[in-house]
Order: C-alpha cells, then sequence, then structure tokens
C-alpha cells in the first residue's frame, strides 16, 4: 500500500513543492533541477521494490499554474504473483493554465501470474503541456517464457478543461491478457516483445510536428505508428505507439521524441537522469 | 418477422455508407506482404472481430442497449478511436447511416442523435447510430450484434477480395470462417465491462495508424 500527494507550484525562477504528502510504500526523494529552465524533477521511490497481490498506489499530482514538473521512478515497476487478485496504481493528475507534467516512468515489468491495473486520470487546460511515455516489458517467467502474466491494464483517461466544462479528449485503454488469447502474432503484437507509448497533449500539437516525429522513428528497429487525435478547446493530442524487441530501444525511441519536444518547445537539452 | 427485412436493408451491403472505401487498416497488412491469401487475410479478420470489433464497436451497441448515456458513450468512441482515418471512418459512416435512417426508419430515438450531432454535442458514431435504428425497430440484441459484426466483416472481406485480389468463392469461404469469430465476440461482448471500453490491440492500432503514411492505396482507412 502507499500513497503519494504532491503539489508543484511555480515560485518565479522555480518550480517548487507547495504541499507534499507520502504514506506507506511510496515516496520522492529530495526534488533535482536538471537545467536551468526552473522545472523541478521528483523521482517516485517504491522502497518495497514490487507490486504483490491486492496492492494499491495511490498518486495524486497537481501542477499549478506556470509551474512545469518531470516525475519519473527510480527503478522499473514489477509486478509479480497476485494470485486471486490484482495490484493497482491509480493516478490523479491536475495541470492549471500554462503548466507543464513530463511524465517519464521506468518500464512496466509484469511477471508469472501477475495481474496489474494502472489507472491515470489527467484534467488539463487548453494552455497545459503533457508528455507522458511508457514502455511495457513482456514479463519472462523462470521457465524463459514471455507473456506469462494474467492481466495488465493500463488506462489514461485525458479530460480539456475549458469554461464550456471538461470534455474527454483522449481515452487510452491497453488490454494484455495473455491466457485469453495468443498476444504474440498478427494484430496484437506482431511477433515483437515490448510495447511503447507516448501521448502528448498540447496546443502547439499538429500534423506537422507528427511527421517530425515519425521521421525521428523511422530509422528505429522498431514498429511505429503515430496520429492526431481531434481537438478540444484549442489544444489537440499526439499518441505514439511502437513495437520492439527492447526496452533499450524503445527508451531510444521514446526519449528521441521527448527530447526534441523539450529542445522544440522549451530550449532544454535532451533529458538526463542520473538513477541514483 | 416484422423487424427482418429492415434488419436486412440496414445490414446489407449495398447500403449507401461508403464502407467500401475503407480496410481499418488491412491495407498497411497487404502492403507489408503480411496479408496476401485467403488464410492471412482469415488471421487478420479474426483479430479485427475479436478485438476492435469487441471492444469498441460490439460493446458500445450493448451499453446502449443496455440504456448508456448516447452522449457518453459517443465521447468515449470519439476519445478511444486513436488512430486519425478509423476515427473519420466511424463518423463518416455514422453520418451516412443517420441520415438514411431519418428517411426510410425514422424514430424519436435518432431524431435525438441527429440533434446531438447537428448542434456538434456529438460526433455521430456508426455503431451507436446503427445501435439506436436497430434498438427502435424491436431488434433483440444479440440479433443486432450478430448483423453489425457481420456486415462489417463482409464489407471488409468484399474490399480484401478486390485489394488482395482473391477469387470471389474465397471470399465467402473467409466468410463462412468467420461465422466463428463472430459468435464467439457476442459471447465475449455480453462479459465485458464499462473498463474494458475501446481496449486497443497495439498491432492493429498501429497499423491503422501507419496507414496514414502509406503511399499508394486503395482505401481512406
Amino acid at each position: 500500500m502507499g500513497e503519494l500527494e504532491l503539489v508543484v507550484a511555480d515560485r518565479g525562477q522555480r518550480s517548487v513543492a507547495s504541499h507534499q504528502y507520502h504514506r506507506g510504500a511510496l515516496r520522492v526523494m529530495r526534488p533535482h533541477y536538471l537545467d536551468d529552465s526552473g522545472q523541478v524533477c521528483y523521482v517516485v521511490v517504491n522502497p518495497g521494490g514490487a507490486y504483490l497481490g491486492a496492492d494499491l498506489f495511490v498518486l495524486d499530482v497537481e501542477v499549478s499554474d506556470f509551474a512545469s514538473l518531470l516525475l519519473t521512478t527510480q527503478s522499473a515497476t514489477k509486478v509479480y504473483r497476485t494470485p486471486g487478485s490484482f495490484a493497482e496504481q491509480r493516478m490523479t493528475v491536475r495541470l492549471g493554465e500554462g503548466a507543464r507534467l513530463e511524465l517519464m516512468p521506468d518500464q512496466l515489468i509484469a511477471y508469472r501470474e501477475a495481474s496489474y491495473r494502472q489507472r491515470t486520470s489527467v484534467t488539463l487546460r487548453p494552455s497545459s503541456s503533457l508528455v507522458m511515455a511508457e514502455v511495457v516489458t513482456p514479463g519472462w517467467s523462470p521457465d524463459g517464457a514471455a507473456f506469462r502474466y494474467e492481466e495488465v491494464r493500463l488506462r489514461n483517461d485525458l479530460h480539456v478543461e475549458t469554461e464550456a466544462g471538461t470534455e474527454l479528449l483522449v481515452l487510452d485503454n491497453l488490454l494484455i491478457r495473455p491466457p485469453l488469447h495468443d498476444v504474440t502474432g498478427l494484430g496484437f503484437m506482431e511477433g515483437y516483445s515490448h510495447l511503447g507509448s507516448l501521448v502528448v497533449v498540447d496546443a502547439r500539437v499538429d500534423q506537422a510536428l507528427a511527421d517530425e516525429l515519425h521521421g525521428l522513428t523511422a530509422g528505429c528497429h522498431a514498429l511505429t505508428g503515430i496520429s492526431l487525435t481531434r481537438t478540444v478547446g484549442g489544444t489537440t493530442g499526439l499518441v505514439l505507439r511502437s513495437l520492439s524487441n527492447s526496452t533499450d530501444e524503445l527508451n531510444h525511441l521514446l526519449r528521441s521524441c521527448t527530447n526534441f519536444l523539450r529542445g522544440r518547445w522549451y530550449g532544454q537539452g535532451p533529458l538526463d537522469l542520473r538513477k541514483h | 418477422m416484422s423487424y427482418q427485412l429492415a434488419l436486412q436493408q440496414l445490414t446489407d451491403s449495398a447500403l449507401p455508407t461508403g464502407a467500401f472505401a475503407h480496410s481499418f487498416g488491412f491495407e498497411t497488412y497487404i502492403d507489408r506482404a503480411l496479408v496476401f491469401d485467403e488464410g492471412s487475410l482469415g488471421i487478420w479478420l479474426s483479430a479485427f472481430v475479436s478485438q476492435s470489433l469487441t471492444y469498441a464497436d460490439g460493446l458500445a451497441i450493448r451499453f446502449l442497449y443496455e440504456g448508456g448515456d448516447l452522449g457518453e458513450l459517443d465521447s468515449l468512441l470519439s476519445a478511444s478511436l486513436l488512430p486519425r482515418q478509423v476515427r473519420e471512418a466511424s463518423v463518416k459512416m455514422g453520418g451516412r447511416l443517420l441520415e438514411i435512417g431519418g428517411e426510410v426508419f425514422p424514430s424519436p430515438a435518432l431524431e435525438l442523435y441527429r440533434d446531438l450531432v447537428t448542434t456538434g454535442r456529438a460526433a455521430g458514431h456508426q455503431p451507436l447510430a446503427f445501435a439506436v435504428v436497430a434498438r427502435s425497430l424491436g431488434v433483440p440484441l444479440p440479433e443486432a450484434l450478430a448483423a453489425y459484426l457481420f456486415a462489417t466483416v463482409t464489407s471488409l472481406t468484399q474490399n480484401a477480395v478486390r485489394a488482395i485480389p482473391l477469387g470471389q468463392n474465397a471470399g465467402q469461404r473467409v466468410l463462412r470462417k468467420a461465422h466463428d469469430d463472430v459468435a464467439a465476440a457476442i459471447e465475449h461482448i455480453a462479459h465485458l465491462t464499462p473498463d474494458d471500453l475501446g481496449a486497443v490491440s497495439p498491432g492493429l492500432e498501429i497499423s491503422q495508424m501507419r496507414h496514414e503514411r502509406q503511399r499508394a492505396r486503395m482505401f481512406m482507412s
């Protein structure tokens, strides 16, 4: 079990935590400033190191007006056997006017007989900027076979809040249930083992940007698709989905895209996370 | 008997919704030489029925029949159909179905959906337009699902027969094999939960996204 609350606010030169609370097996490390942009970086730590059956992790994150947060994890999320039950992570995110969040967790590894549900609900403004990237591995079992877990559900609900009300922009619902049918072949994993996702919501997202990101990914050893969502309140989503055979290849591909956005939109250098 | 002829008219491949112009991503597989004959088409079709048609179209139809909010279901489909061409295809064919339905099978429920669409409060997706009309005609849910799923499978198979190309008899054999997929999907849809709506299979979705960048295309999706 674990609970984490974090509110980040803009204090002129820098973004700082204005509220922080944790309970149980979740906490954040001391904040870092990786460059002089004022963006604060928090690293989420799960001292237990693993998710087990009936575990529930609840994260509540708010980035206030004009603040900027980079949220990552200390290590991979490992889900072990969850007999007759499931491990669950629920994350709620609110982004204020002009607020920015880069959500860059390490990969998810679901082991044999694991069931895992992750639900991330984001409410943002048309002026907010969201970048979230994630990698799911096949979770090898002791006998060397892949995809021996029971179920992985990763669901992102992204809502845009305007004066007219709140509207659902993206429902990104990934459900992998290896026991139900063969997930390895045509139509599902296409013979690949790893899945990467990138979701960007920003008023600057357009087809030209999708084309540039497509160009960046073209040389990677991966099968990649990119498409734009509809536009709500003047902001648009971009979804990139990629299949490959290694975490490194997908991290490289996703980082190429997120680093491109950091440079293009904020003049920041490539992300360099020296994990402790 | 009352709704049989209406249902046949609604699901006839001659119904002018423009289904002949969409591959829902199989053209990408043809381009990559992964769908090239009767057997490989059957594999793709089976994946499409058990994933996309089950978790998006089929489940949306079931929830509408069970009294789900039309505007909310419409918004969930718009948000979960992430490949742009697939989202546009659903709305384009949905719009045609709303128009045709308004002329030949008018009902207060259909008028309501048309009104939501014309006032910009809904996009007007094909499975929901179909479900509204079928429900107003008194078609029971299992029959409505079977008719919708098989009509979709039929138009996709006809399109694949032209695109691969395949013989007409091979197309009929593919369709016969798809009976089992459609029956399994109807059974599966009955047991899904609201959390399952819009669940995607990465491979099908990536192919639908990649279709946007394919050079030579016969289809709009």
